[in-house]
């Protein structure tokens, strides 16, 4: 005879998100870069800013900084990246 | 009841362990087959039903019931009564300020520590003395390992996905200790921390290993700290030199010493508050040189308050030993005390 047990793990409630549009180019974009604000992250994303505005052709590069690296970012920056066309996360250990 | 998780047939009790190792659902040791009459067991004596939340975890937003609690708690070894106990430290680890998601994730490779404080330990048969920090007795053994179970099915914390831990530590099969109240004349840790005298309760740290250590030769408190201090500060030098919550577990043969002398547990916490402390430039002692720059007599202390030392009497009869536990990463995580039975939303 057979036993019947419960699965343990976590049972999605099945939101589904969609993704945002695709952007045909970053050419006068405004590109936000979100640093976790771990040291790597200093150089790496100082060096991406003037490659997006050299290369790419991005009108503006804006980086911001978290408070907490382990936590979510501050409601500030999620509010100002809703302008934004575009952003860019990163971890930069 | 009315269950939402999905049931699989399976053979039998041994068929279940492959069953579950094979899906990543255990630590690699045999479990309890969580049947339906077990589960639903766990949820009666604890007074919940299977839709009862006990909390949601705030960077990924995922609701945690108390039917996949108990799940797990079940697989784990617990029984009915453990289970409360179990809630009490899931509701405590969702709280904001305890930061789960760093903790478990992170590369650091914390545990989480509980640390039960109240009648519920005579009650379920814990022992704060003999091994207290290693498998002490049954209870807090399972409960210990029930977080754990919890934490890989229910937020995907297992080695290599959401777990990140380069090293890791045992603690992280299980890590909870019951104080050993009967045997100090010190407050409860709990209560230490806010919880009414008379209730059971649950501490829960984001912690690293226990760093043993030993003084046999003085009877003088200042003495003894002195040698706790200097662990904290090691750990301080070689790990995480932040500030944060850290642990001092003393057993009874150095708390004999305090209590002779009528040292109370805030006592310790203003003494170690006030010395555990190192500079930038001690790093250049322990080869980390490099990072101390023009800064060396900058002052890292161990502690952001004397409040936020905790002290912990447990451990057998006999040596002069102690131990140090050290937090995750400085201030991210805080330690969170809660009372079994509290309600974390109610209005007062």
């Amino acid at each position: 005879m057979s036993i019947q047990v419960f699965d343990p793990t976590y049972a999605s409630s099945g939101t589904v998100f969609d993704l945002a549009p695709r952007l045909d180019g970053l050419r006068g974009k405004t590109v936000g870069l979100i640093s976790n604000g771990k040291r790597g992250t200093v150089q790496f994303f100082s060096a991406m800013e003037k490659q997006l505005l050299r290369d790419f052709g991005a009108a503006r590069v804006i980086i911001r900084t978290k408070g907490n690296y382990s936590a979510p970012m501050e409601p500030e920056i999620l509010d100002e990246a809703r302008s934004w066309d575009i952003a860019f996360t990163g971890v930069g250990d | 009841m009315n269950f939402q998780s999905k049931i699989h047939s399976i053979e039998d009790a041994l068929a279940a362990q492959e069953y579950f190792h094979s899906r990543k659902w255990t630590d690699g040791l045999p479990i309890i087959p969580p049947t339906v009459d077990l589960v639903q067991a766990h949820l009666e004596w604890a007074m919940l039903n299977p839709d009862s939340l006990i909390g949601v975890e705030p960077v990924r937003a995922r609701p945690i019931t108390a039917e996949k609690l108990a799940i797990n708690s079940v697989m784990a070894g617990c029984l009915p009564m453990h289970f409360p106990l179990v809630v009490t430290a899931w509701t405590a680890m969702l709280q904001e300020e305890f930061l789960l998601h760093g903790a478990t994730s992170s590369t650091g490779g914390c545990a989480i520590l509980s640390v039960i404080n109240g009648p519920t330990r005579k009650e379920l048969g814990m022992d704060g003395t003999f091994n207290a920090l290693g498998a002490s007795d049954r209870a807090t053994m399972v409960i210990g390992r029930a977080i754990r179970l919890a934490l890989y099915n229910l937020m995907d914390v297992r080695p290599g996905e959401v777990d990140r831990s380069t090293l890791g530590h045992p603690g992280k099969i299980s890590y909870c200790v019951a104080e050993d109240e009967e045997n100090t004349g010190w407050l409860p840790l709990s209560v230490e921390r806010g919880a009414p005298h008379s209730a059971s309760a649950v501490t829960v740290m984001s912690a690293g290993s226990p760093r043993q250590l030993m003084n046999e030769w003085t009877t003088e408190p200042e003495q003894i700290l002195e040698t706790f201090i200097a662990e904290i500060k090691a750990s301080m030098l070689h790990y995480s030199i932040w500030a944060g919550n850290f642990a001092i577990v003393v057993p009874p043969q150095l708390r004999a010493h305090f209590e002779k002398a009528n040292w109370s547990k805030a006592d310790i916490r203003q003494f170690v508050f006030e010395r555990a402390r190192v500079t930038r430039g001690d790093w250049a002692s322990c080869g980390k040189g490099m990072v101390v720059d023009e800064r060396g007599e900058e002052i890292f202390q161990a502690l952001p308050t004397a409040e936020d030392l905790l002290v912990i009497a447990a451990g057998g009869p006999a040596g002069g030993f102690g131990a140090v536990i050290p937090p995750w990463f400085g201030w991210k995580s805080r330690a969170v005390t809660m009372a079994v039975g509290a309600c974390v939303d109610c209005e007062a």
